[in-house]
């Protein structure tokens, strides 16, 4: 029971930072106390969901980075902390009207979505987990910069003075953040898609959902790896690598949303 | 009358108006060229960023004369267009106004009311430069002189007595911000000067107040040095200019060439050599530096100054009511420089009259002076001439205050015939008239834009200058004016 409070309370508070934000960023001079009160709340929402995770995994009896539905939801929570974390330092402040629903979505989504996963077997499926995961919480802080990136570019280019004129982060801020979070996310994946080749190598099952997610895995690495190298071989960077950034982020989901959708595989668990 | 006949950013767009865009030199040129045409008698031209406007008046103060005078305007302008290269005609763009709203548009310009930039207060220098050149030119007589003094007049009295330009967001401020928007903090960019300008300066000088360090290429590298040492910068000949673009961060070009100076090419070579980092420009100047296709390529944006103008318009809705408070103090100037156009018909024949009946008493008191009241002293005599003039003040004040009030009347013109009839004053208005055109002989060698020159020299037959608070005149015993 006291678990089910806290998921609500989890879930109110992140819906009460998104409102906030997205408030503060549509009449900035009207709301700047909800653009104060903002961050605070979603720290609230982090905290809470952190205490949800615990209290369920412990109940669940089932360690929550070997689950893939305690993996999501830990993803959005580790994003929702590292942006905290950052925020300040790297001026991208209005990417919390991205986190904040991005981490109701999953947390609602590792609830309800799909059969309860009875959890992964073996150090190095978990080993696989928590490097997708970390990897998944940058990638979405990534295409979440890379959203305010081409919102922000496209009114500079179209010399529009909107509503949230002067209060989006600065651009090469943005194009810096989202460069940070691919360079940081980017190996994390790389070991996410060695260890899950070599996994699902060892059991070999050959289902349509496997073949799909290998193939969205790789896709997302093929990506990001492009993203990157053109930026540092041609200076492919600003609005192009944010195009890439999204959909890379895209192949991402897509493969959690594999994950969530399909049935348990024989308490098996999944890889990326 | 009064005609003005142009176009500004209401109704021409920057691609137009750099039709028209001429410097100081063009606009005496224009000003001589237009004096050689019949039909006009006064010329003064404001061009500004936004603006290219000719202020005329017509050989005689009727409909007719004032028609001929705008269609005059109006020739030159489409051929001016023409001579400097432009393949569309600006004549859809050209707007006129006559007489009246001739005149309230001149103090609306002057007072910034019709600004896109609504409070700016660049404009004010500028229609007072355009008074400069146009005396300079010999192009302005009294008519246009004393508008444009009344138009400077009425933009400070905006200024002083309305907020409207309280708080003002300028050009330069904004584009200080759009770099901000794109780099973040400026310390540690570089801001690239092409060309110099009072805009461009006023923005260079913000962004390196802002951290930025100043890069100048121009023309002249003397000139370019002279600014780079103002500002604490670096200089760099015309000749560099490419290899500067890879350098800078932020551009601001404000040159007087009237073809792009730097081009898309020039730019897709910088940013390929910048490895795509962003590139800012700043084009302030009208024609326009910069090819407006460079604001196609990634990473690079491109602000001119209509682009900039708008954001800041759009920065100061704010502002309505100051302009509405600054549009009523503007309608009661006009109305008084109506005033003042009107008792300009019967200034000569007050003139003539107070001299006449000056004269018969002086004539008077000269022929006692020299019989039976020659023992006078020096300062018996002066006081004798005091006497004069009092007389003359009191015994003509009812007569000109009634001529002065119905001037504007019907009836105005019966009670000057009238005056003229009874006292004889016909060929004494006609010298006086004559003498106040500004191509008269008696005003040659005088600064025809200012009227009270000769009155002030004591010398030459234009013994009056009317003003909107009274008319002054020199009279042998001396200057007085007169209250209306």
């Amino acid at each position: 029971m006291g678990v089910e409070i806290i998921f609500y309370a989890t879930v109110v508070a992140y819906a009460a930072a998104a409102v906030l934000f997205f408030r503060y960023l549509a009449k900035p001079a009207v709301a700047a106390r909800a653009g104060k009160t903002a961050p605070r709340v979603l720290a609230l929402a982090a905290v809470l969901h952190a205490a949800y995770v615990c209290m369920a995994s412990i109940i669940a009896n089932v360690c929550p980075i070997r689950s893939i539905h305690f993996g999501a939801s830990i993803a959005a929570l580790l994003a929702t902390g590292f942006y905290l974390g950052v925020r300040r330092r790297w001026n991208i402040d209005a990417l919390g009207a991205f986190v904040a629903p991005v981490a109701l979505t999953f947390v609602l989504g590792s609830r309800f979505v799909g059969a309860a996963d009875p959890g992964i077997g073996g150090g190095f499926l978990a080993l696989h987990v928590t490097a997708n995961v970390l990897g998944d919480a940058l990638f979405l802080l990534a295409s979440g910069t890379a959203v305010l990136y081409l919102v922000e570019e496209r009114r500079l280019k179209q010399k529009r003075a909107s509503s949230v004129f002067g209060k989006l982060p600065p651009l090469d801020a943005l194009d810096r953040a989202e460069h940070l979070l691919l360079l940081t996310g980017f190996p994390l994946l790389t070991l996410g898609i060695i260890t899950g080749t070599a996994w699902a190598h060892r059991i070999e099952t050959g289902s349509p959902a496997e073949l799909a997610r290998a193939l969205f895995a790789f896709a997302t690495w093929v990506l990001f790896a492009a993203v990157l190298v053109l930026r540092a071989l041609l200076g492919w960077r600003g609005r192009r690598a944010a195009y890439g950034t999204i959909a890379g982020f895209l192949f991402a989901v897509a493969v959690l949303v594999v994950y969530l959708v399909r049935g348990p595989l024989g308490g098996a668990g999944g890889a990326t | 009358m009064i005609v003005v006949v142009g176009l500004s950013h209401r109704e021409a767009p920057l691609d137009v108006r750099e039709r028209l865009a001429i410097d100081g030199e063009g606009i005496a040129e224009l000003l001589r060229a237009l004096l050689q045409r019949p039909a006009i008698r006064e010329a003064l031209c404001v061009s500004t960023c936004n603006r290219i406007e000719v202020y005329a008046v017509g050989q005689q103060d009727s409909d007719e004369h004032t028609l001929a005078a705008a269609e005059a305007v109006r020739h030159a302008l489409i051929e001016l267009a023409g001579n400097q290269g432009a393949a569309q005609g600006v004549g859809p763009y050209l707007r006129t106004h006559v007489r009246r709203d001739a005149v309230l548009h001149l103090f609306r310009v002057a007072s910034s009311l019709d600004s896109l930039v609504v409070g700016e207060p660049q404009i004010l220098g500028q229609v007072r430069d355009a008074l400069e050149m146009a005396k300079a030119a010999g192009s302005i007589g009294k008519y246009l002189d004393r508008a444009t003094n009344r138009a400077l007049h009425v933009a400070k009295r905006v200024r002083s007595e309305t907020a409207i330009g309280e708080g003002q967001v300028s050009v330069a401020s904004v584009a200080v911000d759009l770099a901000r928007q794109i780099f973040g903090e400026l310390t540690g960019r570089t801001a690239l000067l092409i060309g110099a300008g009072e805009m461009a300066e006023g923005a260079a000088k913000l962004l390196v107040k802002a951290g930025a360090k100043l890069l100048v290429v121009n023309r002249s590298l003397e000139r370019a040095r002279q600014l780079a040492l103002e500002f604490g910068g670096g200089a760099r000949p015309w000749e560099e200019l490419a290899a500067a673009l890879v350098q800078a961060d932020v551009v601001i070009a404000s040159t007087s060439a009237k073809v792009f100076v730097v081009t898309r090419a020039m730019v897709a070579k910088a940013m390929k050599a910048r490895r795509g980092r962003s590139l800012f420009f700043i084009d302030i100047a009208v024609p326009r530096d910069v090819d407006p296709a460079v604001n196609d390529i990634d990473n690079v944006y491109l602000y001119d100054i209509d682009n900039l103008s708008n954001l800041v318009a759009e920065s100061m809705q704010g502002r309505r009511a100051e302009a509405e408070r600054a549009e009523a103090l503007v309608q009661h100037e006009v109305r008084v420089f109506e005033t003042w156009t009107e008792t300009l018909g019967v200034t000569a024949t007050i003139v003539a009259l107070r001299a006449k009946v000056r004269a018969a008493l002086a004539a008077e008191v000269d022929r006692t002076l020299t019989g039976r009241l020659k023992h006078l002293t020096d300062a018996d005599r002066k006081a004798l001439e005091t006497m004069i003039d009092a007389a003359v003040n009191k015994l003509l004040h009812t007569p000109t205050s009634r001529i002065k009030a119905l001037a504007a009347d019907p009836r105005g013109d019966d009670l000057v015939k009238a005056v003229h009839h009874l006292f004889d004053l016909a060929d004494a208005v006609r010298d006086i008239d004559a003498a106040q055109k500004p191509d008269s002989p008696a005003n040659e060698g005088e600064n025809p834009a200012d009227p009270e020159e000769p009155a002030r020299r004591g010398q030459g037959s234009t013994p009056v200058a009317a003003g909107s608070e009274g008319v002054t005149l020199a009279l042998p015993g001396g200057r007085e004016t007169l209250g209306r």
